[in-house]
């Protein structure tokens, strides 16, 4: 065990560059469930998606272009998804309309790879962002810096909204109390289209944002979802503070786990959604058991 | 109407001579169908129908799971993998006659099944079917971890080799569909029987009370936590029986079985299929065999079995058969009033 190793910088960076995908991911699909209920299984597929389009419009205009861009394609995606799939579908039970996102996302999945192929693709970061600068005497790369910098500003910018505004209140309120919030006024398919919008838009921003960091290939939406759903699930449903901070406690535990015990490290985060089920339901956040 | 009452789960009470027909209608086609390699020719055709089958039999075990409980095992894999490995352990590892080596599996598997149903059943359905999953993606680590590879083979999966016979047959004619299709089917049998009896008996009723009202039936004085512990194990093992007819077939385990895919396949054809009776899930394990076969060589299969669960879920919500037996109820109803 080498403990010089375990509290280097750069392994600190490493958890967090982690966490800060999985926030912005992590938030989207507990915003998404805040307001409809339904745990959206298609959202590793529209972070691919999004890591895939990053790629292709970054080709076209630049990565800025594509880190615009992309989000903006999958928020409206994601007026599709609210107007065609969960409004339709709210009067049906909340398993339901999640396996309908399941066999959406068994369409997108399919769909990218035909237009895409399945070769791995490897981004690489913008100019300004390649190499690595000097961190406390350790070299790191500046992509993943930036990296964490987006995905704590999101946070930031996202419990801005929450608290600040007219509209961040409202899905406040729907998501812990949504038959309160609606006898109370609050227009809960207005709102959802808004917060379905930012949700899918999240994840677009998270593909692009991921394509540099790790590959962009076609197995990378499963991978991730169930990270997302461990992390959505231990945050507390519908409990946006708790995903974020689920999402940072996972990326330490992997990171960590990964130096101490690299055998086990894989199962760490199983258990963590078994211990924190059983133990706590509601998961940290206190959100609702649903 | 008769068809709805020998497939439905909730069927109104049908006099006992009825009944009596219904069983022995029912055996006749359990005959029928072990006949049925002398009435196939087309051996790729029956390896199919074996395949269609064995998924079909994971289906129910998942769906009457769904139908009774309201909950979804996301991670049927899990219990597919598990039994695979152990039949493969026991007959390879620890000298197992096959036979016996069927017996471990089953029986270590369910005894696993109520370890974790101690735990799983009280969740509720979208825990549960995180908790499942994680059970499924947790037990295929362990299989491809280092310490374990001279278990499990590692990614390289393991290969058995059989000892002795299992109802007189031996590895080789186990690998062969026409030698392994009594097997397949008359596991498909009982699996079917062992779910229609529970699904309408004062058991499955106690279920589907709970599942509606669990307070209510608290408070009326029933323990609501057994009845669904007892229904998780059940669809365990019809599961595990699944998973060890494959792994006799194919006398191969592979970290792939444990792989959320898997469990996919029968997940998705009991969606299909429709869960609200016995026969649904096997209708839709064989839709989807069907379909694995149709585009599964121009890789189109993942994309319409994605429409046809969203198409299905969305419009029907009972599945095929659900449709198929409204289509049946409406035309007898017209009958008679015509």
């Amino acid at each position: 065990m080498n403990f010089d190793q375990l509290l280097s910088i750069s392994q600190l960076a490493n958890a967090l560059a982690l966490a800060s995908l999985l926030t912005i991911l992590a938030s989207g699909l507990a915003l998404i469930f805040g307001l409809r209920d339904v745990m959206n299984f298609a959202h590793g597929a529209l972070y691919m998606l999004g890591a895939y389009l990053g790629f292709s419009v970054g080709k076209v205009f630049s990565f800025w272009g594509a880190l615009v861009l992309v989000p903006m394609v999958l928020a409206l995606l994601g007026v599709v998804f609210e107007l065609g799939v969960l409004r339709p579908l709210q009067k049906r039970a909340h398993m339901d309309v999640a396996l309908v996102t399941f066999g959406l996302a068994l369409i997108i999945g399919p769909a990218v790879h035909k237009i895409w192929g399945t070769i791995p693709i490897s981004v690489e970061p913008p100019p300004s962002l390649s190499g690595s600068v000097t961190l406390f005497g350790e070299f790191y790369p500046v992509y993943r810096l930036f990296l964490i910098g987006v995905g704590f500003s999101t946070c930031v910018a996202l419990a801005a909204w929450l608290k600040y505004t007219r509209s961040g209140m409202h899905t406040r309120a729907v998501s812990q109390q949504p038959h309160v919030a609606r006898m109370m006024g609050v227009n809960t398919d207005r709102l959802s289209l808004l917060v379905v919008c930012l949700g899918t838009g999240f994840s677009g921003l998270a593909g692009v944002l991921a394509g540099p960091y790790l590959s962009v290939d076609p197995g990378m939406g499963a991978t991730i979802l169930i990270s997302c759903l461990i992390v959505v699930v231990v945050g507390g449903l519908g409990s946006i503070g708790g995903a974020i901070a689920a999402a940072v406690i996972y990326g330490f535990i992997q990171v960590i786990g990964t130096i101490l015990l690299p055998s086990l490290a894989v199962l760490v985060p199983y258990m963590l959604l078994f211990i924190v089920l059983l133990w706590r339901p509601q998961g940290l956040g206190g959100g609702r058991v649903s | 109407m008769n068809i709805s009452t020998l497939f439905s789960t909730s069927a109104s009470s049908p006099s006992a001579r009825t009944i009596r027909i219904w069983w022995w209608l029912w055996l006749a086609l359990v005959m029928v169908g072990l006949a049925l390699p002398k009435l196939l020719s087309n051996s790729f055709h029956l390896t199919l129908l074996t395949n269609g089958v064995v998924l079909g039999i994971a289906s129910v075990g998942i769906g009457f799971l769904m139908w009774q409980c309201g909950l979804i095992m996301f991670g049927v894999a899990a219990f597919i993998g598990l039994p695979a490995y152990l039949l493969g352990l026991g007959s390879d590892k620890l000298g197992m006659g096959l036979s016996m080596a069927v017996f471990f599996s089953l029986s270590v598997s369910t005894i696993f099944s109520l370890l974790v149903g101690l735990f799983v059943v009280t969740a509720r359905p979208l825990p549960f079917a995180m908790l499942t999953l994680a059970l499924a993606q947790m037990l295929k680590s362990i299989t491809m971890m280092q310490v374990m590879r001279p278990l499990t083979g590692g990614d390289d999966g393991l290969t058995m080799t059989f000892k002795g016979t299992f109802f007189g047959l031996t590895q080789s004619q186990l690998g062969k569909a026409s030698e392994f299709w009594p097997l397949a089917w008359l596991g498909l049998c009982v699996v079917l029987t062992l779910a229609w009896l529970a699904s309408n008996s004062r058991f499955g009723l106690v279920l589907r009370a709970i599942q509606a009202n669990e307070e209510r039936m608290r408070f009326s004085g029933f323990n609501t936590f057994l009845p669904r512990l007892w229904a998780f194990i059940l669809a365990s093992f019809i599961v595990s029986v699944a998973g060890v007819l494959m792994a006799l077939n194919s006398a191969f385990a592979s970290p792939e079985l444990l792989d959320f895919g898997t469990g996919g396949h029968s997940l998705v054809a009991m969606l299909v299929g429709g869960a609200s009776s016995v026969a649904g899930p096997l209708l839709g394990a064989l839709l989807y065999t069907w379909g694995q076969d149709s585009f599964g060589a121009s890789g189109h299969l993942e994309l319409f079995t994605g429409i046809a669960v969203v198409v299905v879920i969305s419009i029907f919500p009972k599945g095929v058969i659900g449709f198929l037996m409204q289509l049946v109820a409406h035309l007898s109803g017209s009958d008679k009033r015509g």
